[in-house]
């Protein structure tokens, strides 16, 4: 959704972090980006990769694991992993509800980060 | 001999930890403890393009009859269309033009705070820019999420969009006097929306004719 927004945010953490520690070259950038945000890895690590382009951080290895949903049912207490009632939709908190009672009505526990985790760089 | 060999680059790691999404919720969140020391309830309206976010506004504000209590914070990409006609009605209005982004943020709603004059104003009205799928993940310290949606656009806008809807305290499906030239039935969408959140309320409204407007207030306590 605001893929190239992050990206841009990212990429100045990035480089500003570098610089201020006397980085040469970015060798790799970790990320941490929940499923349940709207975010889309692959368009995010396209436009880091760009925007990356003609900077120390060139062709940087970019590695993002993804963040597993975490529910709370407020219903009947349950936590855990939820349940989808549509396959397709598998990681979208809207259509999630909890395995145990069904409920909708349920609290995300974790799923929705967007973290910028460490840097590797060379000095 | 002692051969000193150079070691090559030093590799080293900076830890960041640093969460990109979270910056905007702990600015919601000093919007809302600023509001809350005003002692002013915000209502975030969002809603599709061309639902009636505005003419609910108009709606709410001529129905509560204290224009003077009520400041608005109209949200577009541009021009001040909304302001002028939100105005007519006696409320306060502050115009926040995004240029090219598709939402509201906390930060703009953090400056338009500072500069609205609030001394007797106890509503704040947020129209967001019309999307059902951004302004979604970008709570603005609001106390209340209004979801503005219609009959015209179809009978499946609920369940494409249900982000959005789940965020929703209160549901409005307006232009309820076009349903049936529309061939919308509006109790499968009041379906929809229960089953997506079932804990907001759904109301149906005719903001032109002030039709369901009292329940809308009912609802946002205001």
């Amino acid at each position: 959704m605001h893929e190239f927004s992050i990206a841009s945010e990212i990429v100045n953490h990035v480089l500003e972090a570098a610089q201020k520690n006397q980085g040469k070259k970015v060798l790799s950038v970790q990320l941490e980006i929940g499923e349940l945000t709207l975010l889309n890895v692959e368009q995010v690590t396209f436009w880091i990769q760009e925007l990356f382009k003609g900077s120390i951080a060139e062709n940087t290895k970019i590695k993002v694991r993804r963040i597993k949903a975490r529910i709370a049912c407020e219903a009947c207490g349950y936590r855990g992993k939820g349940r989808s009632n549509q396959e397709d939709f598998s990681s979208h908190f809207a259509l999630l509800n909890c395995p145990r009672c069904k409920s909708f009505q349920i609290k995300i526990e974790k799923g929705q980060e967007c973290l910028l985790k460490r840097i590797q760089a060379t000095r | 001999m002692k051969i000193i060999k150079s070691k090559g680059p030093e590799i080293f790691d900076i830890e960041l930890e640093k969460d990109l999404l979270s910056k905007n919720r702990s600015l919601a969140k000093a919007n809302r403890k600023k509001l809350d020391r005003l002692n002013i309830t915000a209502i975030d309206v969002m809603g599709s393009i061309g639902s009636g976010k505005t003419s609910l506004i108009k709606a709410l504000i001529k129905k509560l009859n204290r224009g003077e209590e009520v400041g608005v914070i109209a949200g577009d990409l541009t021009t001040t269309i909304d302001a002028d006609r939100i105005q007519e009605e006696g409320a306060r209005v502050i115009q926040v033009n995004t240029g090219k982004e598709c939402h509201l943020d906390a930060n703009l709603i953090r400056q338009a705070i500072d500069q609205m004059k609030l001394e007797g104003v106890k509503f704040l009205l947020i129209e967001n820019v019309g999307n059902l799928i951004c302004p979604g993940e970008f709570p603005l310290g609001a106390h209340k999420r209004v979801v503005v949606t219609s009959v015209t656009e179809g009978p499946y806008m609920i369940l494409k969009h249900p982000y959005i809807f789940k965020q929703a305290d209160v549901i409005v499906l307006n232009k309820i006097d076009l349903a049936k030239a529309m061939k919308v039935n509006p109790s499968q969408l009041e379906r929809d929306a229960k089953q997506i959140n079932p804990k907001a309320s759904f109301i149906k409204t005719n903001a032109l004719s002030g039709k369901g407007i009292d329940q809308v207030i009912r609802a946002l306590g205001l």
